[in-house]
């Protein structure tokens, strides 16, 4: 087979579109055989390949699998739509990128899901690898298909293809997996579902088959109902040292430049800001910091092996990490000497955050973002965004006096309670900056980019319950800003609004959207590429299944109402997030817990995991 | 401050690499390699280096060359090493020479190419002007060579074999006849040395 892939390469590769994405010849790859006395692993990011080369879980995994003796971990992504055509057409199955082997012969292929506008991909990698569709269709040495990734805390639209997922972190729990499943293969992969069954007793791991799911006659979900043996709920992994594991030390380096071309050294875990629209911000909790000396030795690491010209400092909120300001000085001076320059690309809206962002210009002029997200102080409090006009005023102006002439703002439009004037108070903040950026005075020469998406309610945060706006709502919305937004020192950029319904509808879904992935997916692909992507072809998917794209996402759920994640745990408990909700309605604050008292949430209290910050060393 | 030349060698799944993604890999291998490389200033600073004219996508070369400013001594055959380390497989240095002073610029030289283009069993030889008025593209050289050959050629045929100076260059190191390709006028001839 691996003849047969090269040759259609050769054959191939002159005639489609960047070519440099089907080489598989990076730097620092491994490039490990597949062996039979081995688990051999294929990871997958169901999107082209400089997004998926930019995934910072899979890269992690990348080096862990490859780490062990006993396995190996290879890699593909979703081809370009070209290549697509011609694998079809030849025949030739979706295969890894370095072994040159069918998906077919991998034991486990894992793929994440970063983004509900790529589930169509998921279906199109299992068809072009030639693999059956659902797992209870994969028999004996069929590889096993595991999801992961921030979409498999809602994984129920795409649920029923993947044999099992994993909730949280995966450093650790792949290698209990690993172990496993070398046992199965060693037992010539006897007894399909009695294996999965067994896999379900790890911590973390979701076996989709072992649930039933029941529906009531309005629609919404009766119960969902573990078979013997299953847990209920399946709680999610977390690492609770971070100091122990961390990576990639030796990434790849992408041949095709990617979307985020740069190393990244993830200083922390967590946010408790407390946003209660984000996601992250609740799924990926407690906060755990790595120690300092750590960060500049995997630093130094990592450009000494990729050569990189550009170091970022990643986080949900780099500037809250406890020792930010010694480790971006001790940085910033020692890989000035080597042309590195070093990025923080999720500041706090402060006029400390410019002060830091100052120290790190020593190579390079990187841009300044901020996301304010919304102009109105009543919608600030509705979701816990502590961040007042004035501080966002006084951090222009600071980041003004240092010399930034461009400034990136971020808002969101469609957030609960919103009205018309809320929206209309983003363009009087955005013209108050442009008026008195200057410490009060006219910012002459500044430039503001203000990129607008739309608020999707996402399941495990406060506002899973809420009703997403309409599109006519949303683009009326986008009627007002664009009207008051009409200077030539603001550009902007919008959100698709039928991508953002699209998103609605798969993020908050439930098994029974799985057939309209598969018809949206059989006539197209690549949903969050502009060019590609198609409301008409999905809202005739939704009514060829008989479903109404507006039940899932205009629908305000009631309190006692069975969600199709219910039984998936993030740590986070369910009392909490509507607690937090009801607070949104009063506009209340809920402090950090970082430096005011526990907030009760529940993240900490499992597992020994708590939260963890830098000290001075 | 001093030039080094390098003299690398693309070759196989290589050849898919666009100049752009070319350039930076060795960017990233000239970092890597502990090679003292002098950078330009300003906004963002990147190694100080000149590229030999871009290969089109999908050819493979046998000698393509980079210059680039260092500072200090370099020990040119530890530097080859460094940076063979820090290459995907298929880019590969062979050459790493200190220039002396007032050796010619890459751009000054580096003006005609010179490719085999694989027909059937047998091959030819292409020589292209890469600069000046009667610079080609190879894409049109290979549409006039089709019609002289009587079947079609493909990019993936060909293999640049080096860069020269003038066409009388190219006879001191081979034999026998050419073809020349002539932007300006389209015309492709055949020529052979004195």
């Amino acid at each position: 087979m691996t003849a047969k892939i090269d040759d259609f390469l050769s054959r191939e590769l002159p005639g489609v579109t960047r070519p440099g994405r089907y080489l598989g010849i990076e730097v620092n790859a491994r490039r490990k055989p597949l062996e039979s006395g081995r688990v051999n692993c294929c990871l997958i990011y169901p999107d082209v390949y400089e997004i998926g080369m930019s995934n910072l879980g899979l890269s992690i995994l990348y080096e862990v699998i490859n780490d062990r003796t006993d396995s190996m971990a290879d890699r593909a992504y979703l081809p370009w739509v070209d290549m697509q055509e011609r694998m079809r057409e030849k025949g030739i199955p979706l295969f890894g990128l370095e072994s040159r082997q069918p998906l077919g012969a991998f034991d486990l292929v894992g793929i994440t899901l970063q983004h509900e506008l790529t589930y169509a991909n998921v279906v199109r990698i299992l068809k072009l690898a030639q693999l059956p569709l659902m797992s209870r269709e994969r028999e004996g040495g069929h590889p096993l298909v595991v999801g992961g990734g921030p979409g498999a805390f809602n994984p129920e639209p795409l649920a029923e293809l993947f044999d099992f997922l994993v909730l949280g972190e995966g450093e650790e729990v792949i290698g209990e997996i690993i172990e496993d499943l070398k046992q199965w293969k060693y037992m010539e992969h006897e007894d399909r579902e009695g294996f999965l069954e067994g896999c379900a007793s790890i911590p973390g791991v979701y076996v989709p088959s072992m649930y039933e799911v029941a529906y009531r006659d309005d629609g919404s979900l009766d119960s969902i109902r573990p078979r013997a043996g299953a847990p209920y709920p399946v709680r999610k992994r977390v690492v609770a040292d971070l100091n122990e594991v961390y990576g990639p030390r030796v990434p790849l380096v992408p041949l095709v430049e990617s979307v985020h071309d740069r190393c990244s050294v993830e200083i922390f875990r967590g946010c408790t800001r407390g946003c209660r629209f984000c996601q992250a911000g609740m799924i990926y909790r407690p906060v755990r910091e790595r120690g300092e000396n750590i960060l500049r030795d995997w630093a130094w690491e990592m450009v000494g092996a990729t050569g990189c010209d550009e170091l970022s400092l990643t986080s949900l909120n780099s500037s809250d990490y406890s020792r930010i300001t010694p480790l971006c000085d001790r940085l910033s001076r020692e890989l000035a000497e080597s042309h590195v320059a070093i990025s923080l690309p999720s500041l706090r809206t402060d006029t400390f955050s410019v002060q830091l962002a100052s120290r790190l210009r020593r190579v390079k002029r990187t841009g300044l973002t901020f996301a304010p997200e919304t102009g109105s102080a009543r919608l600030r409090a509705t979701i816990n965004k502590g961040v007042s006009e004035e501080d966002l005023l006084r951090t222009i102006s600071a980041a003004y006096q240092e010399g930034w002439r461009r400034v990136k703002l971020y808002f969101m439009v469609g957030l609960p309670g919103e009205s018309e004037e809320d929206v209309e108070k983003i363009c009087v903040v955005v013209h108050r900056i442009l008026r008195e950026g200057d410490e009060g005075r006219p910012a002459k020469g500044l430039r503001l980019m203000v990129s607008v998406s739309t608020f999707v309610p996402k399941p495990h945060t406060p506002f899973q319950w809420v009703k997403q706006m309409s599109m006519p709502e949303i683009a009326r919305r986008h009627f007002i800003l664009k009207q008051g937004l009409r200077t030539r020192r603001v550009t902007t950029r919008w959100h698709t609004r039928e991508m953002s319904y699209l998103e609605g509808v798969l993020s908050r879904g439930d098994r029974r959207l799985l057939p309209v992935i598969i018809a949206a997916a059989s006539e197209g692909c690549l949903d969050n590429w502009n060019e590609m992507f198609s409301w008409e072809r999905w809202r005739g998917a939704m009514e060829g299944s008989c479903l109404d794209p507006a039940w899932y996402v205009e629908r305000e759920r009631y309190r006692q109402e069975v969600l199709p994640w219910d039984h998936l745990h993030s740590g986070v408990e369910k009392d909490f997030l509507w607690e937090e909700y009801m607070k949104a309605g009063r506009g209340e604050a809920t402090p950090d817990c970082r430096w005011d008292t526990c907030t009760s949430c529940g993240a900490c209290s499992s597992d020994m995991v708590e939260i963890s910050l830098a000290k001075e060393e | 401050m001093k030039r080094l030349l390098l003299k690398y060698e693309k070759k196989g799944y290589a050849g898919f690499l666009s100049h752009r993604e070319t350039i930076r890999l060795l960017d990233r291998a000239l970092r890597r390699s502990g090679i003292p490389i002098v950078f330009t200033s300003g906004y963002s600073p990147r190694p100080r280096m000149t590229f030999s004219p871009a290969l089109p996508l999908g050819v493979e070369a046998e000698a393509e060359y980079l210059e680039v400013a260092v500072e200090g001594d370099i020990d040119t055959a530890e530097a080859g090493k460094g940076l063979n380390r820090a290459l995907p497989t298929g880019l590969r240095v062979w050459e790493v020479q200190a220039l002396p002073p007032g050796m010619p610029k890459l751009s000054k030289w580096a003006r005609y190419g010179l490719y085999t283009v694989r027909d059937g069993d047998g091959e030819e030889l292409l020589l292209l002007p890469l600069s000046g008025e009667k610079q080609g593209k190879l894409g049109d050289a290979l549409e006039k060579m089709a019609v002289f050959r009587g079947g079609p050629l493909e990019k993936s045929d060909v293999v640049r074999k080096g860069l020269y100076a003038s066409r009388f260059e190219v006879f001191e190191e081979i034999e026998g006849p050419v073809f020349l390709y002539d932007g300006e006028s389209g015309d492709l001839k055949r020529i052979e040395g004195e």
